[in-house]
C-alpha cells in the first residue's frame, strides 16, 4: 500500500509543472494542456484523500471536475482555432490586444 | 355674449395663423375684420346689458386657473363702467384699424401673420381690461407685450426693426418685474388678488398701519409696471423706437390701447392709490415731467411717426399726471379721447406715408393738401383735437386734467402741463404745415431712394411696383373710411365731458364715479380744494391754456406755414447745443447704453470669457485631464501579456494564502 503522502507529493509536482507551464509557455495549446495538468493534480488529491479516509465524496467531485474540464477544453480549443484563423498565430507574445 | 366678445379675436387669430395660411390676402383680411366686428357687436351688447342693469359690476366666471391652497386666481372677468368703456374702445377702434390695415398692407405678399398677431393682440388686450384679478390682468399685460414685440419686428428682415422689437420687449420686462412684485406684495398683505375682494377689503377701511404702509410699496411697484407699459420716464425709450412696426400697429397698440394699460390699471386700483399719498406724488411728478420732456423732444423731430410717438408719450404723461393728482376720471377721459384722435393721426400719417411711397421725413413732404384732400381734412380734425381747440375732444379732456392738476397738484404742475400744451400745439401745427401745406418738396427719384435707408417703416418694395410719376395720391375708401369715422369721434366725444363751469354736466365724470372709491379724508380734501378755488379761476386757466395754444400754433404757422422758414437754419446754428440735445432726445438712449447696456454686456462678456470658459469649463476639463494623466502614468503596467496577468494573479493568490495560512 503506497502511503497517501506519496500521492500528495506527486500531485504537488504535477500542479507545479502545470502552473509553470501555464505561466511560461508561449503557445496557447500548451497553456491549455498545462491547465489540464493542474486540474488532474487536484483530481489526484481528491481521489487519494477520499480513499484514505474512506469517503466517496472525493470521487464524486472528481467526476464533476472531469466534466467541467472537458467543456473547458472544448471551448478553449474552439477559441484557439478562432484565434488562429483571425491572426494566423497562437503565440501569446503576439496576441496582446489588452496592452495599455 | 361676453364669451363671444372675448373669444372672437382668438378664433380669428387661430383661423388666420393655423388654418388659412395659404389663403389669399383678402380672406385673411376678411377673417380678421370679421372677428373684430363680431367682437365689437358683442361688446356693444354686453355694454348695453350692463348699463341696463344700472351699471352695476357683473362678474363672469370662466374656469379655475391657479388654485393653490389659499391662493385663487380663476379666469374671471368683470364688466363694469370702466372695463365696459375699455372694451368698447379696444374692439371699436380695433375694428376700424383692422379695416384700414388691409389697405395699408396691400403691398405685402402675405398678410396672415400680420392679422394673426393683430387679432391675438386684441384678445390679450381684452384679457387685460376684462380680468377680475391681477393675475389675469398680468396674463393680458404680458400677452400684449408679446404681440407688441412681434408686430414692431414685423419686418424683421431689417435688423433695425428686430432690434426695436427687442428693445420694447426688454424695457417692458423691467416694468413687469415691478408689476409682479406688486402682485406678490398684494397677496402677501391682503391674501387675495381679486379686484372685487381687494376693493371690499380696502374700502371697508380699518386697515392697520402695516397694511397702509404695504399699500405704499404695492402701488409703487405697480406704478413701475405702468411706467414700462405706458412709456413714462424713465422707461419711455422703447415707444419711439416701436414706430418701426407697420403704422396700423402704431395706431392700435402704441397709441390707442396697449400703452394706456398703465392708466387703466391705476384707475382700476384707484382705491389703493388713494391710500398712498407718497406714490401719488411720484406718479404726478413723473407724469408731468414725461409730458414735458417728450413734448420738447417732439419739437425738433423730422420723422412724421417719431413726432406722433413723442406726442403719444407726452399725452400719456398727461394721463398719468391726472391719476397722480387723484383725478382718475380725467385720466380715463383723456385716454378715451386720445385713443380716438391719436389713432386718427397715426392712420392719417400712415396714409401720407403710403402716398409718399414710404417717405417719412416731413421735410420731404409738403403741399399734400392738393393731392389728398380727405386725409388732409381728417388730419386737421385730429390736430385740432390734440392741441385742444374748443370744442374738439382734446380741449375738454386736456383742460379737465390741467384744472385737476392745478387744484390737486399746485400751480407748478399746472405750469408744466400748460407749457407742454404749448409745445404740443407747436409741434402738431408744425407737422400739419410741413406735411400738407406749402410747396411739395418731395417727388424726386434720387432723394426718394436715398431716404429709403433711414426710413424705419420699411416696406419690401417690389420691382414690379413701379411708380412712373411720383405724384402722391389719395388712398382708397378702405383707408379713408375709418379715418372719417375716427374724425367724427374726435370732433364729438369731447362733449361727453363738458365741465360744469361751461354749463355742461361732465357726464363722463358722473359715469365713472362708481368706479372711484375715494377714502373719506381724501374726499373732504378734494371738496375743500374745489371750494377754495372759484369758477372764475377755472375759466381763467382755461382761457390761459387756449391763449398758449393759439400763440404756439401761430408761431408754428409763421415758421412752417410756407415750408420751413429760412430763419430756422440760423437758429439751428445759434442754438446748436439746445437743438442737438433735443434732436438726440436728451441723450437718454446714449446714457442708458453707456451706463446700463454696456456694463451688462461687459459683465456678460466676463461671465462668458472668464467664468464660463476658464472656470467652469476649466474645472470639467481639468478633472478629465487629471484622470487621463493618472491613468496614463500607470497604463504601461497593462502589457496585454496573458502570462504577466496570470503571474500577477498567482503572486497575489500566494500572498493571500500565505497570510491566511501563517496568520
Amino acid at each position: 500500500m503506497v502511503p497517501v503522502e506519496f500521492y500528495f507529493i506527486l500531485a504537488c509536482v504535477m500542479f507545479t509543472l502545470g502552473l509553470f507551464g501555464a505561466l511560461f509557455r508561449r503557445n496557447i495549446i500548451m497553456v491549455l494542456m498545462s491547465i489540464e495538468l493542474m486540474l488532474n493534480a487536484v483530481n489526484l488529491v481528491f481521489v487519494a484523500a477520499g480513499r484514505s479516509i474512506g469517503n466517496v465524496d472525493g470521487q464524486v467531485m472528481v467526476l464533476f471536475v472531469i466534466t467541467v474540464a472537458a467543456c473547458e477544453a472544448a471551448v478553449g480549443l474552439a477559441m484557439v482555432i478562432a484565434l488562429f484563423r483571425k491572426y494566423g498565430t497562437v503565440n501569446t507574445d503576439i496576441l496582446r490586444l489588452l496592452r495599455g | 355674449m361676453l364669451w363671444i366678445m372675448l373669444l372672437a379675436p382668438l378664433v380669428g387669430a387661430v383661423l388666420n395663423g393655423l388654418v388659412l395660411r395659404r389663403a389669399p390676402k383678402w380672406i385673411s383680411h376678411l377673417v380678421a375684420v370679421g372677428s373684430m366686428a363680431v367682437a365689437f357687436a358683442a361688446a356693444v351688447a354686453v355694454y348695453l346689458q350692463m348699463m341696463k342693469s344700472g351699471g352695476e359690476p357683473q362678474v363672469y366666471f370662466a374656469l379655475n386657473w391657479l388654485d393653490a391652497g389659499a391662493f385663487h386666481a380663476p379666469f374671471q372677468y368683470i364688466v363694469d363702467r370702466l372695463s365696459g368703456l375699455m372694451m368698447l374702445v379696444v374692439t371699436g377702434i380695433g375694428t376700424l384699424i383692422h379695416i384700414y390695415a388691409g389697405g395699408y398692407m396691400h403691398e405685402e405678399e402675405k398678410t396672415y401673420r400680420f392679422f394673426t398677431y393683430l387679432n391675438l393682440f386684441v384678445f390679450m388686450m381684452l384679457q387685460l381690461v376684462m380680468g377680475d384679478n391681477l393675475m389675469v390682468m398680468f396674463v393680458g399685460w404680458e400677452g400684449v407685450g408679446l404681440c407688441s414685440y412681434l408686430l414692431i419686428g414685423y419686418w424683421f428682415h431689417d435688423d433695425n426693426n428686430a432690434a426695436a422689437g427687442m428693445k420694447a420687449f426688454l424695457v417692458n420686462r423691467i416694468g413687469d418685474i415691478g408689476f409682479l412684485f406688486g402682485i406678490f406684495l398684494t397677496y402677501k398683505h391682503f391674501g387675495t388678488v381679486s379686484f372685487s375682494e381687494l376693493r371690499e377689503l380696502i374700502g371697508a377701511g380699518s386697515l392697520d398701519a402695516v397694511k397702509v404702509g404695504a399699500i405704499g410699496w404695492i402701488t409703487l411697484c405697480l406704478f413701475i409696471g405702468a411706467t414700462g407699459k405706458s412709456a413714462q420716464l424713465p422707461l419711455y425709450v422703447w415707444l419711439p423706437d416701436a414706430m418701426a412696426g407697420p403704422t396700423p400697429v402704431s395706431a392700435l397698440i402704441h397709441a390707442a390701447t396697449m400703452v394706456t394699460a398703465g392708466i387703466y390699471m391705476m384707475t382700476r386700483l384707484n382705491f389703493m392709490f388713494y391710500l398712498a399719498p407718497m406714490t401719488m406724488q411720484v406718479v404726478a411728478v413723473i407724469g408731468g415731467l414725461t409730458a414735458f420732456f417728450a413734448a420738447t423732444i417732439a419739437l425738433v423731430q423730422s420723422d412724421i411717426k417719431k413726432v406722433l410717438a413723442y406726442s403719444t408719450v407726452s399725452q400719456l404723461g398727461y394721463m398719468v399726471m391726472a391719476c397722480g393728482v387723484g383725478a382718475f376720471e380725467a385720466g380715463v377721459f383723456h385716454l378715451f379721447t386720445h385713443a380716438c384722435f391719436k389713432a386718427l393721426m397715426f392712420l392719417g400719417a400712415g396714409s401720407v406715408i403710403v402716398a409718399m411711397h414710404h417717405e417719412q421725413d416731413m421735410f420731404k413732404m409738403g403741399g399734400l393738401r392738393k393731392y389728398m384732400p380727405i386725409t388732409h381734412l381728417v388730419f386737421l380734425v385730429g390736430v385740432l383735437a390734440i392741441i385742444g381747440m374748443p370744442p374738439f375732444a382734446g380741449f375738454f379732456s386736456k383742460d379737465e386734467i390741467l384744472w385737476k392738476a392745478f387744484i390737486g397738484g399746485g400751480p407748478l404742475l399746472w405750469g408744466l402741463g400748460a407749457v407742454t400744451a404749448g409745445c404740443t400745439s407747436f409741434y402738431m401745427v408744425r407737422l400739419l404745415c410741413l406735411t400738407f401745406y406749402g410747396a411739395h418738396r418731395g417727388g424726386h427719384h434720387d432723394s426718394h431712394a436715398k431716404s429709403h435707408d433711414n426710413s424705419h417703416d420699411h416696406h419690401a418694395h417690389k420691382a414690379d411696383h413701379s411708380h412712373g410719376n411720383h405724384v402722391p395720391h389719395e388712398t382708397g375708401v378702405d383707408m379713408w373710411g375709418p379715418l372719417v369715422v375716427l374724425a367724427l369721434l374726435s370732433a364729438s366725444v369731447g362733449f361727453l365731458g363738458v365741465p360744469h363751469v361751461l354749463g355742461g354736466h361732465n357726464l363722463f365724470e358722473e359715469y365713472l364715479k362708481p368706479i372711484i372709491l375715494i377714502p373719506e379724508s381724501a374726499q373732504e380734501h378734494w371738496e375743500f380744494l374745489e371750494a377754495t378755488y372759484s369758477h372764475n379761476l377755472e375759466l381763467g386757466l382755461m382761457a390761459a391754456s387756449v391763449i398758449v395754444m393759439v400763440i404756439a400754433s401761430g408761431t408754428a404757422i409763421a415758421l412752417y406755414g410756407r415750408g420751413p422758414a429760412s430763419v430756422l437754419t440760423k437758429w439751428k446754428t445759434s442754438f446748436a447745443g439746445a437743438y442737438s440735445t433735443l434732436s438726440n432726445k436728451y441723450y437718454l438712449d446714449e446714457f442708458y447704453f453707456a451706463k446700463i447696456v454696456q456694463p451688462v454686456r461687459d459683465m456678460a462678456e466676463f461671465l462668458w470669457a472668464f467664468v464660463d470658459v476658464k472656470v467652469i469649463d476649466g474645472a470639467v476639463n481639468g478633472v478629465a485631464e487629471l484622470c487621463s494623466f493618472m491613468a496614463g502614468s500607470i497604463s504601461f503596467k497593462m502589457t496585454g501579456s496573458v502570462h504577466r496577468h496570470a503571474m500577477v494573479l498567482v503572486v497575489g493568490l500566494v500572498c493571500l494564502l500565505s497570510v491566511l495560512v501563517f496568520n
